[in-house]
C-alpha cells in the first residue's frame, strides 16, 4: 500500500473513532456501572483510595517538609487526583487493545474507537475523584474555587491520553512485557513527578527530573486550576508540545500497524 | 440503497506469534543476532488470492481451518486483507460471535440494551424494538433477573433474539443460528428465514450442505485458504454427486 494511502486510512480511522462518540460514551458509562455493580460506593471507591493516599502522603511529607496539614493536604490531594489522568494514561494506554480484544475480533470498529472508549472510562473515574476532592475540601472548609483553565486542560489531557494510548497500546499488545514495564515505570514516575513534593523543595541540580518530564507539566495544568490558580505558561507550552508529539506518533503508528493489531491479540 | 460485496485479488496472511516471539527479550536478542530468531514467527497465509468474486447468497464450505472464518472476518471488516480490495456496500450485520459483550451480573434487559448498543442501534431504536425482543425471547419475568441465573437455553434465546432483531442489508453468519427447545427452534427457524429473505446479501459458513443448498445460490469451497471451487449451487451439487 502506498504511503499516502496508509496515512489517509490512519486519519480516516481517527475520524471514524471520533464520530463514534455516542457509542463509546454510552459503552464507557455502561462498563463503569458494570464494574462497580453491587458495590455501595461504586467508582467512589477509587476516589476513596485517592483520598487515603493523599492523606497519608500529606501527613508524612507535610511533617518532613515542615508544612502544616492545611497547607499540604489540598496540594497533595489535587496532585494525586490530577495524576490519575496524567500519569494514569500510561497504564490505561498500555491495556487499551488487550481489554478490547473480544470486540475487536468479531466486530468492525476503527482502532481508535478502543482508545476513545478506554480514555472515556478513565475520565469518568476522574470525574468521581474531582467530586470527592471538592467534597473533602468543602468539609475541611478549604474549598478552592477552580480556575477556568481547567476547562481547557482537561480536554487537552484527555486528547493527549487518547493519542498516547495508540502507540503504547500497540507496543504492549505486540510485546507482552510492556504491560509489566509500564506498571513499574508508572510507579517510579509517581515518585519522580512533583505530585506530593514541590519542585522548589529539591536541589536545583535535580530539578531537571521535573523539567524534562512531560507528565509533570501535564500535572501542573490540571492541578493549578484545581487549586484556583492559572498554570504557568511554560507548563502549557510543554503540554501542548507533548500533545503534538504523541499525536504525530499516533498517526505514524496507525499508518504503519493499524491493520496488524488484531493479529497481535 | 443497493447492497453489494465484491472481492478482487484478496489475500490475507499474518504472522502467528509464538510465546517466544511475543516477548521483548527475544525482540532485543533478535536485533542483536540480525533477525534470525524471529523466524519462529510463522507467516501463515490463511486466504489466498480470491479473485473477482461477487455474490448475493453465498455458502462457504470447507473443513475446519480451511479459512472460512477468516474469510467471514474479511467480509465483516474485522480483518483487512494484506493485498487486494474488498468492497462492501450496505449495512452489515455480522453474527460471528454473539456472546461478546455479555455482562453476567446485569439483568437480561440490560444485556439486550448492551448488545443492541454494540450493533449500533440508537437509543430510540432500542426503545422501539425492546418490547419485541423481550417478547420473542420468551423470558417473561426472567428478563429482570441477572443473566448468570439463566440456563444455557435461556442465554441462547436472549442473544438470538437480539442478534436477529435488526434489519441488515448484508448478513454474515458463522453457522446457522438456532437456540432453545424444539418449539423455540421452530420459531427461530422462521425468524432466520425471514431475515435471510429480507437481506440483500447473505454469507454463511457452514458444514451443513443441506443448509447451503437451501439458502445459497453460490458456493465457495475453501481448502488451505484457497477457493477450490466457486460457482453456482447446482454445479457444486453436480460435482459432489
Amino acid at each position: 500500500m502506498s504511503i499516502v494511502r496508509r496515512f489517509g486510512s490512519a486519519i480516516d480511522d481517527l475520524v471514524a473513532g471520533i464520530r463514534l462518540a455516542p457509542l463509546w460514551w454510552r459503552v464507557g458509562i455502561e462498563q463503569t456501572i458494570a464494574r462497580y455493580r453491587r458495590t455501595l460506593l461504586g467508582p467512589f471507591w477509587l476516589a476513596s483510595s485517592t483520598i487515603a493516599t493523599a492523606f497519608s502522603l500529606a501527613v508524612v511529607f507535610g511533617s518532613i517538609f515542615g508544612s502544616s496539614l492545611a497547607e499540604s493536604f489540598p496540594f497533595i490531594m489535587s496532585g494525586v487526583v490530577a495524576w490519575s489522568i496524567t500519569g494514569g494514561m500510561l497504564a490505561e494506554g498500555a491495556s487499551v487493545f488487550t481489554s478490547g480484544a473480544g470486540i475487536m475480533q468479531v466486530q468492525k470498529l476503527p482502532l481508535t474507537f478502543h482508545s476513545f472508549l478506554q480514555i472515556n472510562r478513565m475520565m469518568i473515574n476522574f470525574a468521581h475523584q474531582i467530586v470527592a476532592f471538592w467534597v473533602v475540601m468543602l468539609l475541611l472548609r478549604m474549598f478552592p474555587l477552580p480556575h477556568w483553565q481547567l476547562l481547557l486542560s482537561i480536554p487537552l489531557v484527555a486528547a493527549t491520553a487518547v493519542m498516547f494510548s495508540i502507540p503504547i497500546g500497540m507496543l504492549a499488545t505486540r510485546y507482552r512485557d510492556i504491560n509489566y514495564l509500564v506498571g513499574f515505570i508508572g510507579q517510579a514516575l509517581f515518585m519522580l513527578t512533583p505530585v506530593f513534593w514541590r519542585k522548589a523543595q529539591v536541589a536545583p541540580k535535580a530539578r531537571w527530573i521535573a523539567d524534562y518530564n512531560p507528565f509533570a507539566h501535564l500535572l501542573e495544568i490540571v492541578r493549578q486550576p484545581l487549586l484556583g490558580h492559572p498554570a504557568p505558561l511554560n507548563d502549557w507550552i510543554a503540554s501542548v508540545a507533548f500533545f503534538v508529539a504523541v499525536a504525530i506518533l499516533a498517526v505514524v503508528s496507525l499508518a504503519l500497524f493499524r491493520r496488524r493489531v488484531v493479529f497481535w491479540l | 440503497m443497493s447492497a453489494s460485496i465484491s472481492l478482487h485479488g484478496v489475500t490475507l496472511d499474518y504472522a502467528i506469534y509464538s510465546v517466544r516471539a511475543q516477548s521483548l527479550r527475544n525482540a532485543v536478542l533478535n536485533m542483536a543476532v540480525g533477525g534470525k530468531l524471529m523466524r519462529s514467527a510463522n507467516d501463515v497465509t490463511v486466504v489466498r488470492a480470491i479473485n473477482n468474486v461477487s455474490f448475493e447468497r453465498l455458502g462457504l464450505g470447507g473443513h475446519n481451518g480451511s479459512g472460512k472464518t477468516s474469510m467471514l472476518k474479511i467480509l465483516a471488516g474485522v480483518y483487512e486483507p494484506s493485498t487486494g480490495v474488498v468492497r462492501v456496500e450496505g449495512r452489515v450485520s455480522s453474527m460471528i460471535s454473539m456472546s461478546i459483550g455479555l455482562d453476567h451480573d446485569a439483568s437480561g434487559l440490560q444485556n439486550i440494551k448492551n448488545l443492541a448498543m454494540m450493533q449500533m442501534m440508537s437509543k430510540k431504536e432500542i426503545a422501539r424494538r425492546l418490547p419485541g425482543i423481550v417478547e420473542f425471547s420468551e423470558l417473561g419475568a426472567y428478563i429482570h433477573m441477572p443473566f448468570k441465573t439463566y440456563s444455557a437455553g435461556m442465554m441462547a434465546r436472549l442473544t438470538f433474539a437480539v442478534a436477529t432483531a435488526m434489519d441488515a442489508d448484508i448478513l454474515i453468519m458463522d453457522e446457522w443460528l438456532g437456540a432453545g427447545d424444539a418449539e423455540f427452534q421452530r420459531k427461530a427457524t422462521t425468524r432466520m428465514a425471514g431475515l435471510v429473505d429480507n437481506a440483500k446479501i447473505v454469507v454463511i459458513a457452514s458444514h451443513d450442505d443441506k443448509l447451503i443448498e437451501r439458502v445459497c445460490n453460490k458456493v465457495m469451497v475453501m481448502d488451505g485458504g484457497r477457493a477450490t471451487f466457486f460457482g453456482d449451487t447446482e454445479e457444486w451439487l453436480r460435482l459432489k454427486a
